[in-house]
């Protein structure tokens, strides 16, 4: 069984945390920017509301054995002990293929 | 019973899949630009770098090719991470289609070479058409 991660992480922090994957032996990764708020509903400076706060998403799929090691790192590298550290997400992932060469994992 | 299939493709190739895809009959999908990197760690110069003998490991490189590592070295970057534009194509369909839009994708845009892509198939739990209130299967074809 596969599972797809999903880390969304502050955009400053995305370096940090893909070259800590890189060191676990976790090279191939997605990510895509996105946009989002928490549960503060975002950030309220003076008279101004910001609710819509740039972050990074970064998709990884993976044997589920990986997943607690992944789930690990991304915290690790991506903590700063703040509000809007972010989220990991950890869904199932029935079947993935390699294009290139047809294989398939399960 | 709903899958959702989310390949990660060349973005050249994102036009062919959707004509193939509309043949089939499934013109509704996702997406999406985003940035990513395979096993070679997105260093599109990999292959070069292997034919550049053990012996000469730093010198050369550096010297004769423009590499991630030598553009790193130049820039006084203690390590790089590239990144590839890939787009990434989501799409929900009963469980029956499956094989057949995997199978689509694969043959569209395998050209042979790293960086074809992947496929990822994953359960979706409830689908509702927001217009209609439609759900399940009705919902997405």
């Amino acid at each position: 069984m596969m599972k797809m991660v999903r880390a969304i992480v502050r955009p400053e922090k995305e370096n940090d945390v893909v070259l800590a994957l890189e060191a676990k032996g976790f090279p191939a990764l997605t990510k895509t920017h996105v946009f989002g708020r928490g549960k503060q509903k975002g950030i309220t400076v003076g008279p101004i509301h910001y609710d819509e706060l740039p972050k990074v998403m970064l998709m990884i799929v993976t044997e589920e054995e990986s997943v607690p090691v992944i789930v690990d790192v991304i915290q690790k590298a991506a903590f700063v002990g703040y509000e809007g550290d972010g989220k990991i997400f950890v869904s199932p992932v029935t079947e993935s293929y390699t294009i290139r060469t047809g294989a398939k994992a399960e | 019973m709903l899958v959702e299939i989310t390949a990660i493709l060349r973005r050249d190739k994102v036009g062919p899949t959707m004509k193939g895809l509309d043949a089939m009959g499934l013109g509704a999908m996702t997406l999406t630009t985003v940035n990513g990197r395979g096993l070679q760690g997105g260093n599109v110069m990999t292959d070069i770098d292997r034919e550049v003998p053990a012996e000469y490991e730093s010198v050369s490189k550096i010297v004769n090719h423009l590499t991630p590592a030598s553009f790193a070295l130049s820039h006084s970057l203690t390590r790089p991470v590239f990144w590839i534009p890939k787009r990434m194509i989501q799409i929900v369909v009963p469980v029956s289609m499956k094989d057949e839009v995997v199978d689509l994708i694969m043959s569209v845009n395998r050209t042979g070479w790293m960086g074809d892509g992947k496929i990822f198939v994953s359960p979706i739990g409830e689908s509702v058409r927001i217009r209609t209130g439609e759900r399940g299967t009705d919902s997405v074809l």
